[in-house]
């Protein structure tokens, strides 16, 4: 896909004005959700939402090289949907006093593709906060969110990273807060159907029925409590019930086993991407004598890829000057997915 | 669901019970009128469906709250309602039906002497008045899937408020209250026990059918909603132990319900009090104002002989739901199907 003006988008970058070289955003990955379904709007309509789980460790870099001539935008030449949240956020931008009119997107990350874990969500959020960068302005997590949608029809809430929330993934809105963060657990990830990999808009919406409607109420109810007590058991009851739900749909191999393993180790359940084929075995990080290497033993046994770790992440940091580029956001060094694009 | 603590329509406030702590393990869930719940629900999704325009007639067949939340509910959707009751509806309610501006009709006491009873012939009347009516809704609150739909708001309360759940009593009519909250509940909580209550002479579970006293529960015609799978344990009682444990859980607890409330505190509280590690609720359908002049009058039971015998401290384990004997009855339901026990409770029964 290319829009815009003649100019070959093959050339250098033009120069900047002093001062501004670059826009840099980055976005972290997720590690599927912890439900996903459909739920009430405070207007009563069902609208599709889930809750997203958060992978700290994995994300996505962008920089943004603004064009004050020409209007294409470029950039990896597979990242169709980043380029596409280019666009729609320099339009965002285009009463901004001196606002870029295209550019060229380069992208590193460290985010495994296909299985789950919200690539395109973290190479498309990354790209907008780059472009928003650019023009100097800090966009709200809910226009990030917006924006997002716009470019990928759906999208996952990782924009949104100082709260929990059930997110309309097709519409980019909010329908629910249920707490500033997630109670303290250990995720063990893992690919159950290792080499697969999955289209996410390849896949029909799940259709689900109506009774699946009044479970997923009630999940929310229990998703409320469990956030606000800081209850893992109870939590992963809920993400294990909509794992269940979701076999209808997306069906994951070995699902009941993962589940039963969990439990036999003192887990509390299982969270899935419901888009993907990654699972997560959920452990209350305040519990002692968790057999947490027994457990990736066993899981390997399986025949399952044992993906990541993840653990409790820290207090939440303030927001970083996005002025500032951040040299290694995260604990591994992002390699980049394309360099032949990212060189050009 | 409206937590704010203001509501825009009368029936909304009605949609939640209050949980009340009566021992440690054991909770109420105590509606003010439980029925508006699927009540609600069903006119409000007839309505999104296009199924309620403004010459459309509710009709419904109900001696009981289902009548009484439906009228409240064709209030504000601004509807004519016509219910078909029985003689023995209760004279204050038949004024308050009529004051909401429904039309009560009641069918003939010879109904009574007939098979199926009353309910049968107020079927029939129903069908009646359908056919004279250009546009007419029937709520069907017996086999509409939209009544335990309706309960997913209740399940989603429950556990809201406690978490974990590790069985639910409750009186057993339509089959709507606890199939629907149980069911939609065990998508998380999957070994969540529902233990069923019911009343002598009632067919839901097994029994001959025969006239019943005890109101708000039991049944003489089988509902397509009642799903036996749900259920753990089934309780019977007769109408003495129910109205004795109805004033206990006035005198103890300062509750004012009705008697299917104290038939199902019974079995609860027996349950709760056997599995101390287990948290259970009990369901409480309605308030006992109905019932001053019976449930709640000494001399009215005393002359009944309801006061002559003392509440039995557990129920009779039965093995045949078919033959019962006994005030209170319980039976291992253990999630079968109703042919399930049926045949095998017929086949124990043969001699040899």
């Amino acid at each position: 896909m290319w829009l815009g003006g003649p100019t070959s988008y093959l050339d250098e970058p033009e120069p900047l004005a002093p001062g501004l070289t670059s826009g840099i955003g980055y976005a972290p990955a997720h590690h599927g959700e912890l439900i996903q379904g459909v739920f009430e709007d405070d207007a009563g309509r069902l609208r599709r939402a889930l809750v997203t789980m958060p992978l700290p460790g994995r994300g996505s870099r962008a920089v943004f090289y603004p064009s004050q001539s020409h209007w294409g935008v470029v950039g990896p030449p597979g990242l169709t949907k980043a380029r596409r949240a280019a666009i729609y956020t320099l339009r965002e931008f285009a009463a901004h006093p001196a606002p870029a009119k295209g550019g060229r997107v380069e992208i590193t990350s460290n985010v495994p593709h296909g299985i789950g874990m919200g690539s395109s969500t973290s190479d498309v959020t990354a790209t907008i906060n780059a472009v928003a960068d650019y023009h100097g302005v800090s966009l709200s997590r809910e226009e990030v969110g917006r924006l997002a949608v716009l470019a990928e029809v759906a999208s996952d809430s990782v924009m949104i990273d100082d709260r929990v929330v059930l997110f309309a993934h097709r519409d980019g809105d909010v329908l629910e807060t249920f707490g500033h963060r997630l109670p303290p657990m250990i995720v063990i990830g893992c690919d159950t159907d290792p080499g697969r990999s999955i289209e996410t808009l390849s896949l029909p919406p799940a259709d689900y029925t109506d009774a699946e409607a009044g479970e997923f109420q009630v999940l929310r109810g229990a998703l409320r409590r469990a956030i606000a007590a800081e209850d893992v058991a109870l939590l992963g009851k809920v993400a294990t019930a909509s794992a269940r739900i979701n076999q209808r749909y997306l069906p994951k191999p070995g699902l009941e086993t993962l589940i039963e393993l969990g439990l036999r180790h003192g887990g509390a359940g299982l969270q899935i991407a419901h888009s993907g084929t990654v699972a997560g075995l959920i452990f209350d990080a305040r519990q002692a004598g968790i057999d947490l290497e027994g457990c990736v033993v066993r899981i390997k046994e399986l025949g399952f890829t044992v993906t990541d770790v993840i653990e409790p992440a820290p207090a939440r940091q303030p927001r970083k000057n996005p002025r500032q580029p951040c040299e290694n956001p995260r604990p591994h060094a992002p390699q980049p997915r394309r360099p032949q694009a990212a060189a050009s | 669901m409206n937590r704010a603590g203001s509501f825009a329509e009368a029936t909304d406030a009605y949609q939640l019970p209050r949980l009340i702590r009566l021992a440690p393990n054991l909770y109420a869930a105590c509606f003010t009128l439980m029925k508006m719940v699927p009540a609600r629900f069903i006119l409000r999704r007839a309505a999104e469906r296009g199924l309620l325009d403004p010459g459309t007639v509710i009709v419904e067949t109900t001696s009981g709250t289902f009548g009484l939340a439906l009228a409240m509910q064709a209030v504000h959707l601004d509807r004519r309602l016509i219910l078909v009751s029985d003689p023995v509806i209760d004279e204050r309610l038949y004024r308050r039906l009529t004051d909401l501006g429904a039309v009560v009709e009641r069918v003939p006491a010879a109904a009574a002497a007939v098979a199926g009873g009353y309910q049968a012939a107020r079927l029939d009347r129903l069908e009646q008045i359908m056919a004279g009516l250009d546009a007419s809704f029937c709520p069907r609150q017996y086999s509409n899937p939209d009544n335990p739909r309706a309960y997913s708001t209740v399940a989603e309360y429950l556990v809201e408020c406690l978490g974990q759940v590790d069985c639910i009593t409750g009186p057993v009519g339509s089959g709507g209250s606890m199939c629907g909250t149980v069911g939609h509940l065990r998508a998380l909580l999957p070994e969540c026990r529902a233990i069923g209550v019911d009343s002598h002479s009632s067919v839901l579970f097994g029994h001959p059918d025969g006239p019943r006293e005890l109101r708000g529960m039991g049944m003489s015609l089988m509902p397509d909603n009642l799903d036996h799978r749900i259920f753990d344990q089934v309780h019977w009682t007769s109408p003495g132990p129910a109205y004795q444990a109805t004033r206990q859980l006035h005198q103890r607890h300062a509750l004012f319900m009705g008697p299917s409330s104290g038939a199902a505190y019974l079995a609860a509280r027996w349950w709760a009090r056997a599995n101390p590690d287990a948290l259970t609720v009990v369901m409480m359908p309605d308030e006992g104002y109905r019932y001053q002049d019976t449930v709640y009058d000494d001399d009215w039971l005393a002359a009944r002989g309801y006061l002559d015998q003392p509440l039995p401290a557990e129920p009779v384990l039965i093995d045949d739901p078919a033959h019962p004997s006994g005030s209170w009855l319980a039976f291992d339901w253990d999630r079968r199907s109703y042919d399930q026990v049926m045949s095998k409770a017929a086949m124990s029964g043969e001699p040899g």
